[in-house]
């Protein structure tokens, strides 16, 4: 004897509605995909820097330690304009200055805080939020034109440079960090 | 539409992403991830293609933000448009499907449940879905797994809400006829 129909389909129906997990490491996937890419909606105000952000870098990858580090991607995006009354940026912006967001991905990590020019190097002043996913860190941070270098320190012992950035040559501290050159005259 | 938000409304989101808040996204595509996900794995059969067509699909998403008329209803546009790629990988897919399984004496003697946990129920759930025609499974993963409405499936699909209650009346009897083969063998 065979079950009626409804009670076969609603058995492969309940089977195939448990939940899937899908690799929570698309997120990183997708976020380095769409960076490249422009702001929907188009901030016109945006296309030099976005250019900077676009046009190809000769990338100098400094080895990383660690199955976190092996798992780190980091992308620098340039948000907006900044917006004095914007929460969080760590500094007062400068007239010139605009936001930018700084991505990580490090899915074992339990803290992150981004450290370079812009804040001293004070791991105290730029903790990363989680955005969403349980293995993307943001930061905003607005700079005004110039050249920083920056790193992320992880779980306050481990630095990593950005992958997506060149690396710094002139390595004050010791340890491996990543240079971001911010263009002047408005863009 | 059987998507719901939590925490911060999608139309919130959308809008910091349409305004340069890229970080946004981030928490947009982890909330739709594993969902959609579900569909695209039982559509096209496999995880590897599964997951190439939903970053596909994200992607795509990001690319015409300015085109989502409707930023509370974000999850159902992008269901859509995950729904089309589908359509188009699944044949491309199912061709890759094909190459791959060409030897029937090594499927007999295939364990029954696999190292990942896989049961003997799943196989054959997943082997009766994939010889549906693309058309039924997609109606029926829509109708009885996702549990849309038909209004809602004729809007993502663009066919009308007959042709869609055939899809899904003949995918239900297939689908039995094939449980029943299985059961004799």
């Amino acid at each position: 004897m065979f079950e009626p129909v409804d009670d076969v389909i609603e058995r492969i129906a309940r089977h195939l509605r448990r939940p899937v997990r899908i690799d929570p490491a698309l997120d990183g996937r997708v976020m380095r995909e769409i960076t490249a890419l422009p702001t929907p909606g188009g901030a016109t105000a945006l296309g030099k820097a976005w250019g900077w952000l676009t046009r190809p870098h000769q990338l100098t990858l400094t080895p990383l330690g660690g199955l976190t580090v092996a798992a780190a991607l980091a992308v620098v995006v340039l948000l907006s304009r900044m917006d004095s009354s914007a929460p969080g940026p760590p500094a007062p912006p400068q007239a010139e200055s605009r936001a930018f967001q700084f991505v990580l991905v490090a899915p074992r990590a339990t803290h992150i805080s981004l450290v370079g020019d812009f804040n001293d190097w004070d791991a105290a002043r730029t903790p990363m939020r989680r955005a969403g996913s349980e293995a993307l860190w943001t930061a905003v941070v607005p700079l005004a034109p110039g050249r920083y270098h920056y790193a992320f320190l992880v779980d306050g012992s481990r630095w990593l440079a950005d992958p997506s950035a060149p690396v710094a040559r002139d390595e004050d501290y010791g340890e491996p960090s990543s240079v971001l050159t911010v263009g002047g005259g408005g863009s | 539409m059987g998507i719901r938000n939590v925490g911060t409304s999608d139309a919130a989101l959308v809008r910091r992403v349409q305004t340069g808040d890229t970080g946004a996204y981030a928490d947009l595509v982890a909330r739709y991830r594993d969902r959609l996900g579900r569909y695209a794995l039982h559509m096209l059969g496999n995880r590897e293609d599964a997951e190439e067509v939903l970053q596909d699909a994200f992607v795509r998403a990001y690319r015409s933000l300015a085109r989502c008329d409707d930023p509370e209803r974000f999850g159902a546009w992008l269901y859509g448009i995950l729904v089309n790629r589908c359509r188009t990988a699944g044949p491309r897919a199912a061709r890759r499907a094909r190459r791959f399984v060409h030897d029937p004496a090594a499927l007999e003697t295939a364990p029954l449940a696999g190292p990942d946990g896989r049961t003997e129920w799943d196989d054959t759930v997943r082997w009766a879905l994939a010889r549906l025609p693309s058309e039924s499974r997609e109606a029926f993963l829509l109708k009885h797994v996702e549990e849309l409405e038909y209004e809602d499936m004729a809007r993502l699909t663009g066919a009308g809400v007959s042709a869609l209650k055939m899809r899904v009346k003949r995918a239900r009897e297939q689908l039995q006829t094939m449980l029943k083969e299985a059961e004799r063998v």
